[in-house]
């Protein structure tokens, strides 16, 4: 959009229903927020349909009040959980067939680069487990091997959750699902591993414990797409619904998992490290 | 009638805190105002996952937070 746009024209205030002029006066365009202060602010997500304790929403909220330039952003999802809120915030949004996120991504910040050659444009995915690595495997994969310049998020709930629990290649050795009630036979993929390999120059993997570490991964795998490469998150978002977690306890499943498999881990290539340290510093003068 | 969080505002006066604020699923949900130093729920956001609670209960030990039912326009 950039922030010309969203702006709201001299005299239509009036006009422009309050949330908007709510998300304009007070909200993130142009500016940078610290995720700590997202009480004081019009958030970009608005109310969405996304189950009661879906850990996957809160995810959602913290990504987008973690965007380095949401004015500037554009966001591409499919068939899912997620999309149910990522079609509801005040940041452009791309929704194309299922598994086709990184083809569609590709294209589309090739395009800005042409169209905006000397602006900053944000692309980022964010798809499921069952979009990322089972249905758009290939098309995620290429993207990597291509070493095209967008971030891919995957929120990880290990499950085909919007379509009623079958199990994904994400879903853990073992573990039963509505749709799978043998028993899934086959391990998890290791997608970290796999996005390392594929070219990926940031990786991290985390679970939603720690709002100011999410938003610090999500900036840094964001700025080091700008110049460096593809940048890939693995998030793990539970599904309470088919993992039957009581919505009290999701959090506390979350930092369980933490302490089990879903421990912090961040890697990047040195050129990535760099970037990012003196992106980091940039960000941090024009603040103070 | 609906399920939704109710924050005990003197109890949560008492403490400079908002954690729960930081963990709540929903956007513009559970607030914090800051010159009384406490949380409110938005009660027409809230869907009564009381992820709060188990902030403000089992994590902080500070019991601020209350699950009540609501009939429309309380
Ligand atoms: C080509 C195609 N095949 C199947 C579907 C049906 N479908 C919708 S969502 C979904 C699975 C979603 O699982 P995941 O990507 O893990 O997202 P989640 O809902 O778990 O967040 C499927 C199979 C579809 N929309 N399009
Ligand atoms: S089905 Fe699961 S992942 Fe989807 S919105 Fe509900 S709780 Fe979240
Ligand atoms: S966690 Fe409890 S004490 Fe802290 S702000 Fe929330 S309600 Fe108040
Ligand atoms: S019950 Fe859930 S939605 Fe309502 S305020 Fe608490 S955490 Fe937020
Ligand atoms: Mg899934």
């Amino acid at each position: 959009m950039g922030l010309e746009y969203v702006k709201i024209s001299p005299g239509f205030e009036k006009y422009m229903p309050k949330d908007y002029v709510d998300l304009v006066k007070y909200g993130q365009f142009g500016r940078q927020i610290d995720v700590q202060q997202i009480d004081q602010i019009k958030e970009l997500v608005e109310e969405h349909p996304m189950c009661a304790g879906c850990y996957m929403a809160y995810f959602v909220r913290i990504f987008y009040a973690s965007l380095p330039k949401p004015e500037d952003t554009i966001v591409l999802g499919t068939a899912g959980c997620a999309r149910l809120a990522l079609s509801q915030a005040a940041v452009p949004f791309i929704y194309g067939n299922y598994g086709d996120t990184n083809a569609v991504a590709s294209g589309l910040k090739r395009a800005l680069n042409i169209r905006f050659p000397d602006k900053v444009k944000d692309v980022v995915v964010m798809a499921g487990d069952g979009g990322l690595m089972d249905i758009g495997f290939g098309m995620t994969m290429h993207s990597w091997f291509r070493r095209e310049n967008f971030t891919t998020i995957m929120v990880d709930n290990e499950v085909y959750g919007n379509t009623g629990g079958q199990e994904s290649g994400m879903s853990p050795k073992g573990v039963q699902l509505k749709m799978a009630p043998k028993g899934k036979k086959f391990d998890k993929i290791n997608a970290v591993e796999l996005a390392k390999i594929a070219g990926c120059v940031y990786v991290a993997k985390l679970a939603p414990t720690n709002p100011k570490r999410i938003a610090k991964t999500i900036k840094r795998a964001i700025l080091a797409a700008r110049e460096i490469g593809p940048t890939f998150i693995h998030i793990y978002t539970s599904c309470n619904i088919e993992y039957s977690i009581p919505t009290e306890r999701v959090l506390a499943d979350a930092k369980e998992r933490e302490k089990n498999d879903f421990g912090f881990y961040e890697w990047m290539t040195d050129e990535a490290k760099q970037y990012i340290e003196e992106q980091e510093k940039k960000m941090a003068e024009t603040k103070a | 009638m609906y399920y939704v969080a109710d924050v005990k505002e003197s109890e949560c006066a008492k403490y400079n805190c908002k954690q729960c604020v930081l963990f709540c699923p929903e956007p513009n949900t559970l607030m914090y105002n800051s010159e009384k130093h406490v949380a409110w729920v938005n009660y027409s956001r809230c869907k009564g996952c009381a992820v709060c609670v188990y902030v403000c209960s089992d994590l902080l030990k500070r019991n601020c937070i209350e699950m009540v039912m609501m009939t429309t326009g309380d």
